[in-house]
């Protein structure tokens, strides 16, 4: 099955499982693939208009249906200047045993002046044995709106144990450019490390005895202080430990980290789609989302 | 007996200890990073427990964040880019505000007592905007300047750390003043073993953590009562 790596001579030279590029434009209040490429085991659904926005909405499947050892896929995303795009999957990301090797994804995401990106993957589920990176290059400019939630589920081994993973590694980079940087600038580095063969990842410090993880990531001129209250108090009824707080801000453009824990890959859907839900009302007047509709 | 005259002293040695005394005026003992939304939950409680909390702090934010900076900059990265990366990676604000205002009471400082052109370049940067001053690379310029080498920096660096974090813990739990002894006994070989794994990391490593201390930081913000400002 695994045939992607191919090591020659001392450089390590890995041609792509999967490859995806997708570029949206604005066209006449809608938003429209201007040029879409895929091959391997990636490739996209055609394109859903889930109201009267404008966004469109892709779906991408992976017709393998999972990641294995040395898979290399390559996403790359661009959202032209005034464009809405809502981003998802067809189901869970599994990453199945990776002996001596892992699995990885890059992302590359790019949004233009006033562009949107919902990015709403469904969850990755890492089993026994798996190694995984996923490596994400996010730039922005100071009036485009992002909005990203992941969660991470273990997934069950044949002893009924969970936390067989090797290594999980998420990695989020964010840069604005344009504005008052004309330089991109480092926004959020967001670098995720779990480990469960080295550290006791269910202790104080590092899982806090939970095996699920949820996280948010926005970015957009207004987040504030507030927003990040408000969403803390929707976050405080759920079977889960929540936390968020603000980043730096460059050029004018804020993100909003929040990251949570559960024993529960629902309960965290449950907290991200509250979350989701209030920023797609408050800024864009839209329905809250529900993919499995469609 | 061993022969003073043929074993002088680095010329670094009483200026890292003066660099790394808990006496020097930074503000640390404001500073909880996180543990005191451990108190507050009834998770860290006693000698013991405050123990794991420590041991995960080191080989977590301290490995990854603080000492990878120190490492690097030693290396000869840019002083501003590491600046930049800190800023963008510690994402709990209180966390990232503590490491900033630590770090410029330390450029302050050392202008005044250890100045060199390395920290007077820092100094410009901070002082016009072109970065926020982070407490690990305040410490690196100065140690670097001093001639200390490396791992005798982080280790100071890090010992130095532990320090503060558990003279506030016996604050605040509170502990026993010679519980507060026997825990840098242990957080020792940590440190230890920290100085060994910094030296091991590649860039991407950089800033790595899970996610518990992360949260507990976080939620630090909305914590009612508290001591601590992080």
């Amino acid at each position: 099955m695994t045939t992607a790596a191919v090591a020659e001579g001392p450089a390590v030279i890995v041609s792509p499982m999967g490859q995806l590029d997708l570029f949206i434009t604005e066209r006449g209040g809608r938003s429209v693939a201007s040029r879409q490429f895929h091959q391997g085991a990636l490739r996209i659904l055609r394109p859903h208009y889930l109201d009267e926005s404008g966004q469109v909405c892709y779906v991408v499947v992976n017709p393998g249906g999972a990641y294995l050892g040395a898979d290399l896929f390559v996403l790359d995303v661009e959202v032209g200047d005034g464009a809405d795009l809502l981003l998802t999957t067809q189901s869970a990301t599994k990453v199945y045993r990776t002996p001596g090797s892992f699995a990885e994804q890059r992302m590359t995401l790019r949004l233009g002046e006033g562009a949107r990106l919902e990015l709403l993957p469904d969850q990755l589920i890492a089993y026994r044995e798996a190694s995984y990176r996923q490596n994400t290059s996010i730039t922005v400019r100071p009036s485009s709106s992002l909005v990203m939630a992941e969660v991470v589920t273990p997934g069950w081994s044949p002893d009924g144990a969970s936390f067989r993973y090797e290594e999980l590694r998420l990695r989020n980079e964010i840069r604005v450019e344009g504005g008052r940087c004309p330089e991109p600038t480092l926004l959020a580095l967001d670098n995720l490390l779990i480990r469960p063969p080295l550290n006791d990842v269910t202790g104080m410090g590092f899982m806090e005895g939970f095996s699920h993880l949820g996280s948010l990531l926005v970015v957009d001129a207004r987040v504030d202080q507030a927003l990040a209250d408000e969403l803390h108090a929707l976050t405080a009824g759920h079977d889960a430990y929540t936390g968020i707080s603000l980043t730096r801000t460059v050029s004018g453009t804020t993100g909003l980290v929040l990251r949570s824990l559960s024993n529960s890959t629902g309960e965290l859907h449950r907290i991200l789609g509250a979350c989701t839900a209030l920023l797609r009302e408050r800024w864009h007047g839209q329905e809250p989302l529900d993919l499995r509709k469609y | 007996m061993p022969n003073i005259a043929t074993n002088p002293l680095p010329g670094y040695q009483l200026a890292l200890q003066q660099l790394t005394d808990s006496a020097l005026p930074t503000g640390a003992f404001a500073h909880s990073l996180g543990f005191e939304t451990y108190i507050d939950r009834g998770l860290v409680r006693d000698e013991e427990s405050f123990g794991v909390w420590l041991g995960a702090f080191i080989s977590q934010p301290l490995t990854y964040s603080d000492g990878l900076a120190i490492r690097f900059l030693y290396e000869g990265w840019a002083v501003g880019h590491l600046d930049a990366l800190l800023s963008a990676q510690l994402l709990p604000r209180q966390v990232r505000e503590a490491s900033i205002k630590m770090g410029t009471r330390l450029i302050e400082i050392g202008s005044e007592v250890f100045p060199s052109a390395e920290l007077e370049l820092y100094r410009e940067l901070v002082a016009s905007g072109r970065a926020a001053g982070h407490q690990p690379l305040a410490f690196a310029v100065v140690a670097r300047s001093l001639g200390v080498p490396l791992a005798e920096a982080l280790a100071a660096y890090l010992f130095a750390a532990v320090t503060s974090l558990t003279q506030n813990a016996v604050r605040a739990i509170p502990l026993g003043q010679n519980a507060g002894q026997r825990l840098l006994r242990d957080a020792s070989d940590g440190v230890a073993a920290a100085v060994v794994q910094i030296g091991h990391l590649a860039p991407d490593d950089f800033g790595a953590v899970s996610p518990g201390l992360e949260i507990s930081q976080m939620r630090h913000e909305r914590q009612r009562a508290r001591m601590f400002m992080s």
